[in-house]
């Protein structure tokens, strides 16, 4: 779907009344085509009006409820055209009051931002490795212990540029990673989707 | 300048970094070396943003010359998977080059080695999906 019609396709949802949809039915789009425009026309610098980050304190029926931040309060609707992230592509249905998040989408003329994608509690972290032990990461975030946990059947390995393999052998102590996770709300925990690691 | 227009772009990879307010492992990030970085503004990390950031980053050790370049100044990032690009400021020292020298991130046939430019979390989503990590670009000056 080019990106305009999508967009155009999120608005009229919001507008038409659509958005509330059943739970599992939600996410159905892939998240590429919302990155298909060819430019961004934004001051650079400037805050993103079609952008939004916070954590979920409530949820009403398919409206997430957002306290930025920097304490500003965000109204971001789920659509039947919104991408929806947590740990891997999922549903609407797993996003719970607590969680962070990052939404990108389209401003309504009321001030709600119809999402195009939403990110829930994704971290993207620059980490040395510590210790590893059975299905753990310990890892030293810029000074701050950070426990990575494996998911079987999630949690995967990218060694340079090979494809992501769930073989977390080559991963060691004391090298650099990248750990692409989801958060555990309120501990120092994160559920590891892709460690990218040197070779 | 803009997008794809200048005369010497970089290639390479970029990723996302959090900073300001933020939750979760971000919640200590701050406002960067520049103090003005937000994770909802276009903003980025430059490896080469002063003396001290350079010493840190050490890009020269992967073999990438790149510019002085320091608060506030703007790049025209360019994916090299959607064609999207986005404006940018610098607001922090990063990403760390030198301890991720020779990586390689490849979308179709277009790859790129180094990462040599982090974004905040709303300009990296303005071009491509947060949980993609890495991706590589055309950096425009």
């Amino acid at each position: 779907m080019p990106s305009t019609d999508r967009r155009r396709f999120l608005t009229s949802a919001v507008l038409g009344g659509s958005a509330v949809a059943g739970a599992t039915a939600l996410g159905s789009l892939a998240p590429e085509t919302a990155f298909a425009a060819p430019r961004i026309d934004l001051e650079p610098g400037a805050r993103d009006p079609n952008f939004a980050e916070g954590r979920i304190t409530a949820i009403s029926g398919s409206l997430l409820k957002v306290s930025g931040s920097d304490k500003a309060l965000h109204r971001i609707y789920v659509t039947h055209g919104t991408s929806i992230w947590k740990l891997r592509p999922t549903t609407f249905d797993e996003i719970k009051v607590g969680d962070g998040l990052y939404a990108r989408g389209v401003k309504m003329p009321d001030g709600a931002l119809a999402a195009d994608a939403v990110w829930v509690n994704i971290v993207n972290l620059d980490a040395a490795i510590t210790a590893i032990d059975s299905g753990r990461l310990h890892l030293d975030h810029h000074g701050n212990k950070v426990v990575g946990h494996v998911v079987n059947g999630t949690t995967a390995a990218v060694y340079n540029h090979t494809p992501a393999i769930s073989d977390l052998s080559g991963l060691q102590v004391g090298k650099h990673v990248k750990v692409i996770g989801a958060w555990r709300p309120d501990t120092n925990e994160v559920d590891i989707a892709t460690v990218y690691a040197g070779i | 300048m803009g997008c794809s227009n200048s005369g010497a772009p970089a290639y390479g990879e970029m990723s996302w970094f959090c900073c300001g307010a933020a939750w979760g492992p971000c919640g200590s990030a701050g406002g960067g070396a520049c103090g003005t970085c937000n994770s909802s503004s276009h903003q980025c990390a430059w490896p080469n943003a002063s003396d001290a950031c350079f010493n840190i980053t050490r890009p020269d050790q992967c073999g990438e010359g790149l510019a002085r370049r320091t608060c506030g100044h703007v790049f025209y990032v360019t994916s090299r998977c959607s064609g999207s690009c986005v404006s940018v400021s610098i607001a922090d020292c990063g990403p760390d080059t030198n301890s991720f020298c020779g990586e390689r991130t490849c979308c179709g046939s277009a790859c790129a080695s180094n990462r040599l430019i982090d974004l905040t979390p709303s300009a990296y989503s303005a071009i491509a999906s947060l949980s993609t990590g890495l991706s590589p670009v055309r950096i425009d000056s």
